[in-house]
């Protein structure tokens, strides 16, 4: 496997030239007729796309686009309101979340989910599947796991000296920084040896220090021959990994394309400039904060009405 | 002065009550302490048990253990009863319809019309015979001063200690496996669990099942020495098992365990020093004012161990409950 | 069935009469003291029969049916008096003062074949306080053997009232109706307390355990004003409620905002709010003693239309919680703090950065939860009875019309108040009457089941 993928990252990844929804050559995910709706409003509203395997494909698009949505929709963390998908040639749709990740396809989150009150060699042995001892029964014989335990261990400890967290082994997770906690969290879904991983928003919260040794570490998990598709709001970020970029606005899928592309598309601007930025609440006006007051509000009537619930 | 509740209260270091108790906070510490199940109808897991116990015993002539595993049978049924609607839910969900359920309980094998088969308000007594069968101490009368015990006192006793410290290796050993791993993981993020392939569900309703099934084993231990009554297993019992937990220590093993022998000897010791004040005329309430006594201790010893000191008596301050 | 559907349709007519004449006995009730007063004289008349009395009344267990001829004596100290029971199984007896009276009924008065009263109920303990009027003493005759052999057809027979013997009986109109109006009125008690909790549950997160305690103390209060100091019951209403709210903003002030100050997590918060029950209901019940008090009124039907018997106090804590139900529907609909509770409950840093004073939202909440959970107190003890744990009985209720309408909306606390009062009340026709909390319950149970977000609760969102 590993040798055959590194070559298809150089190879084309499309046929035929880029629009949204463009057919792959080699397609790990295909999603199609996917919608999400809350209260009325489409959340996720996509009609077709193909995630290339093999390769790392960024997911970008301004905030409430749905791209954490979507996520959740294909690793099973969410119901869509229809459609279908499949991962690796079979349907996963509505695959519960447990079995997706079985499946090989792993996820991590936006706000870091290291389990802080388990020790950092704990967590990662968390992430290891096939361990007999985490059934019940066997549980009470040790016999029956402690050597599935003992390859477990010696596959954390490899991992955690390639991203540096070899020392912490026996920390509570507790301790850790937050961007060794988003390193823990890749490392530990690794430990599954996953076919794709899916990462919402790696870079955020992440000291700029570390920055650079993560992106190192996206860009192995291809060398060894892995599917990444992440989430990301910095398009240096994006440009410097990404083989492909897809790019949500209001749910749907508006472009598609290779990096340099995609960023020069008037579409992807339009789809920018036209939401809603970041806000920071504290630099609002005290009009804007009446303004924002009053949509609270119109909201909470609109729900007792019915219409939005 | 009558300092003979001193020697009361250090019976309550070995009573079959708490015994039972320490039992059913394990069970809850399983759920609450260490996956953070809500169940706070743990009473209710606790009656139903009983009642199985009991009812197989007196009505239908089962054998020990074949009632032994009809308490087993039924907790386990009222886990999944319980646990298939609400285990998806949001948790505080569980904790009102866990509630809610072991009310039920308790209001149907009450009423009535169910006399002939649970003894209605009055409960049911003498299902302690196929017990007592097995008993292999001679008769007599054991003990020293004012605790005295006959054989089958003892038996129960002994029995009960060895099975609930049994118990507690099994749970200590289920713990510190792949299995308490993830059950530990559940506790703190579901969703993480989710994400690396661990059914959450299905180990969510193991431990429901195991601390309901635990539950209902005290009860048996419970009821051996004295008899089943409904209304020792309302929602202050859970109460009581929910301050036990967390006065030992919620996510220990042990914790449990000397946090009913806590319980109970200063319960004890409080009913026996206000007894004498009260008989010696220095507080001035009267003995039927004694009796909320204890259930005042009892709250604001809750409000206060989860306010200040989260992790217990023998907890860990790093493994406190609440991060 | 079919002669009740012409009844059937005067049904909601009948309801709107009582609501009118209702609000007509609400306008005397204010403009002249409440009936219960008007009627128990203040100057002390030891011989006046009309004081106090007690309502005996007899029926068997299988139909409902009522009893007659049977003998019934009423003694406390010195004073006796036996009374036979008319075609309607009732007897009214005058008492000369409050205080315990023994009621007893003569079994071999009984006719034959009409069963007997279980054991430990004959005869009973019937408390009266000064002023109290037709204090029930109810009597429900068990057949013979029933007791002892439940065979199905025993069982049944119980359940499916009226059907097989249509003679005496009463149909099952009369038996349903009656309950849909109590049930409303319990329900509308009950509403008053949900709404703090939605509320409360809303602005903090908080699934506050100890709010059955705030609807203790109301009905404690009002004990203390109207039977302990004898004041009208207006004024122990209105006191029961002023000092529910003054407890309610003391919990907060002396609680819930140091807790929430020192960041204390939901999970924990509920468990101090279950030690705070304990503690509150055991304090109460160290003042007050274990038994049941009694808040002097009139227990006579006050009103009748068909099937439907009301007390006075019925109909006025009807009136009242609908004022006061309107009033917070107002409140939360129109005025500025309701508006910005009603955004904390929906999104609580975004309401905050958007300049509401959240604390000050939620110790107006606290102060309005504890006034409305006090007033349901001691409208709930008029209703029933009270205890010190009336609250922590109905508190398992207020959850499960809480959950029924959605958690955090008040307007569905009110829908699933009003549901599990009619669902609590009506299913006592087809289930034993002891039996009727398990009801309301069980509905929980299956809500949850189908429809996890409640009645009116919008689906969570994930992610």
């Amino acid at each position: 496997m590993p040798d055959t993928t590194a070559s298809a990252a150089q190879a084309p990844l499309i046929e035929g030239a880029p629009a949204p929804g463009v057919k792959k050559v080699d397609p790990m995910v295909v999603a199609d007729g996917v919608q999400r709706t809350f209260g009325g409003v489409h959340a996720v509203d996509v009609d077709h796309v193909e995630i290339p395997r093999g390769a790392i494909t960024a997911l970008i698009g301004p905030n409430g686009a749905g791209k954490t949505t979507f996520f959740n929709l294909l690793t099973g963390f969410d119901k869509p309101n229809k459609g279908t998908w499949s991962f690796d040639g079979k349907p996963i749709g509505g695959v519960p979340a447990y079995k997706v990740a079985r499946r090989g396809m792993i996820r991590t989150f936006q706000l870091t989910k290291a389990l802080s009150m388990l020790s950092v060699m704990e967590n990662m042995r968390l992430g290891a599947q096939a361990q007999p001892g985490e059934n019940i029964a066997r549980a009470l014989i040790p016999g029956l796991w402690k050597p599935r335990e003992q390859e477990i261990t010696d596959r954390a400890r490899d991992l955690l000296a390639r991203f540096k967290l070899d020392t912490k082994a026996d920390d509570f997770a507790a301790s850790l920084s937050g961007g060794q906690r988003k390193l823990l969290e890749m490392a530990r879904a690794l430990m599954s040896q996953p076919k794709m991983i899916m990462l919402d928003e790696p870079m955020a919260g992440v000291n700029p220090a570390l920055t650079q040794s993560l992106l190192h570490h996206i860009l192995d998990l291809k060398q060894t021959g892995m599917t990444v598709l992440f989430v990301e709001h910095d398009m240096h970020v994006v440009r410097e990994i990404a083989d492909w970029v897809i790019v949500m606005a209001e749910g749907r899928i508006v472009a598609e394309g290779y990096p340099d592309q995609v960023m020069s598309d008037q579409a992807v601007i339009d789809a920018y400039l036209g939401s809603h930025h970041d806000t920071d609440l504290g630099d609002l006006s005290e009009e804007q904060q009446a303004e924002l007051l009053d949509e609270t509000q119109a909201a909470v009537e609109r729900e007792e009405d019915g219409t939005h619930g | 002065m009558d300092l003979s509740f001193l020697l009361l209260a250090l019976g309550q270091l070995i009573s079959p009550q708490t015994i039972a108790y320490a039992l059913a906070a394990l069970g809850l510490a399983v759920q609450f302490g260490f996956t953070g199940l809500l169940n706070f109808g743990q009473a209710g897991f606790m009656a139903i048990g009983g009642y199985a116990f009991a009812i197989t015993t007196l009505r239908l002539g089962f054998p020990f253990w074949l009632a032994v595993l009809s308490t087993i049978v039924a907790t386990t049924v009222m886990a999944l009863i319980l646990g298939i609607p609400t285990l998806r839910l949001r948790a505080d969900y569980l904790a009102i319809v866990t509630i809610a359920a072991a009310e039920i309980v308790r209001y149907v094998v009450k009423t009535p019309d169910l006399i002939p088969l649970t003894g209605g308000s009055d409960g049911l007594n003498g299902s302690s015979t196929t017990f007592d069968a097995l008993n292999p101490i001679p008769p007599g009368s054991y003990g020293f001063g004012p605790l005295r015990y006959d054989e089958n006192d003892l038996w129960i006793i002994i029995v009960g200690w060895i099975f609930v410290l049994l118990v507690a290796l099994l749970v200590r050993q289920l713990m510190r496996s792949p299995w308490g791993r993830v059950i530990k993981g559940i506790r703190e993020d579901e969703d993480a669990v989710r994400s690396l392939g661990k059914n959450v569900f299905s180990y969510k309703m193991q431990s429901l099942i195991l601390g309901g099934a635990l539950g209902g084993l005290a009860t048996i231990i419970n009821i051996i020495p004295t008899s089943l009554q409904p209304d020792n297993y309302g929602t202050q019992t859970t109460f009581f098992l929910l301050t036990i937990i967390l006065l030992g220590g919620a996510t220990t093993v042990f914790g449990p365990l000397v946090g009913a022998i806590v319980f109970w000897v200063v319960l004890s010791l409080a009913d026996g020093v206000l007894s004498l004040l009260i008989s010696s005329h220095v507080l001035p309430i009267s003995t039927v004012q004694q009796g909320p006594i204890r259930f005042i201790i009892v709250g604001v010893a809750l409000m206060l161990i989860v306010i200040f000191r989260p992790s217990g008596l023998v907890g860990k301050k790093r493994e406190a409950f609440f991060a | 069935m079919r002669p009740d559907t012409t009844r059937r349709r005067t049904g909601p007519a009948a309801l709107l009469t009582v609501f009118a004449t209702a609000a007509l006995a609400l306008i005397l009730a204010f403009a002249g003291g409440t009936p219960a007063n008007a009627s128990s004289s203040p100057s002390p008349s030891p011989n006046a029969s009309a004081a106090q009395s007690i309502q005996v009344w007899i029926r068997k267990a299988s139909d409902r049916s009522n009893v007659s001829g049977v003998k019934v004596t009423v003694s406390s100290g010195s004073f006796s008096q036996t009374v036979t029971t008319g075609d309607d199984g009732k007897s009214l007896v005058g008492l000369p003062g409050g205080g315990t009276y023994k009621v007893q009924l003569d079994e071999k008065s009984v006719p034959e074949g009409a069963g007997s009263v279980p054991n430990g109920l004959n005869p009973r303990q019937v408390v009266v306080s000064e002023g109290n009027q037709a204090v029930p003493a109810y009597f429900i005759l068990v057949a013979a053997g029933a007791g002892t052999t439940p065979t199905p057809g025993a069982t049944s027979g119980s359940s499916t009232a009226g059907d097989s013997d249509a003679g005496p009986s009463a149909s099952p109109f009369e038996l349903v109706v009656p309950r849909i109006v109590t049930g409303l009125i319990f329900g509308l008690l009950l509403a008053l307390a949900s709404i703090g909790v939605s509320l409360i549950y809303g602005t903090t997160g908080l699934n506050n355990f100890a709010h059955g305690e705030l609807v203790t103390f109301g009905a404690l209060m009002g004990y203390v004003f109207s039977a302990v100091l004898g004041l009208p019951g207006i004024v122990a209403i209105i006191a029961a409620t002023v000092l529910g709210g003054a407890f309610g903003y003391l919990q907060d002030l002396g609680l819930w905002k140091p807790l929430r100050k020192r960041g204390v997590a939901l999970v924990p918060l509920m468990i101090v709010s279950i030690g705070l029950s304990l503690a509150l209901r055991y304090i109460f019940q160290f003042i007050f003693g274990p038994d049941q008090l009694v808040l002097p009124a009139d227990n006579r039907a006050a009103l009748i239309l068909g099937p439907v018997r009301l007390r006075s106090t019925d109909i006025i804590s009807a009136i009242i919680c609908i004022v006061l139900l309107l009033l917070v529907a107002f409140v939360l609909l129109r005025t500025r703090i309701g508006k910005a509770t009603r955004a904390v409950s929906d999104n609580r840093s975004l309401a905050a950065a958007s300049g509401i004073d959240v604390e000050k939202v939620i110790r107006t909440v606290w102060v309005g939860a504890g006034a409305l959970a006090g007033l349901a107190g001691v409208l709930i003890g008029y209703y029933q009875s009270l205890r010190w744990d009336t609250g922590a009985s109905i508190l398992l209720l207020i959850f499960a019309a809480v959950t029924l309408g959605g958690f955090g909306t008040a307007f569905g606390a009110l829908v699933g108040s009003l549901v599990i009062g009619v669902i609590t009340d009506v299913s006592t026709v087809f289930i034993p009457n002891n039996l009727k909390y398990v009801a309301a319950l069980v509905v929980l149970i299956l809500i949850l089941l189908v429809r996890p977000q409640g009645i009116l609760g919008k689906a969570s969102r994930i992610g």
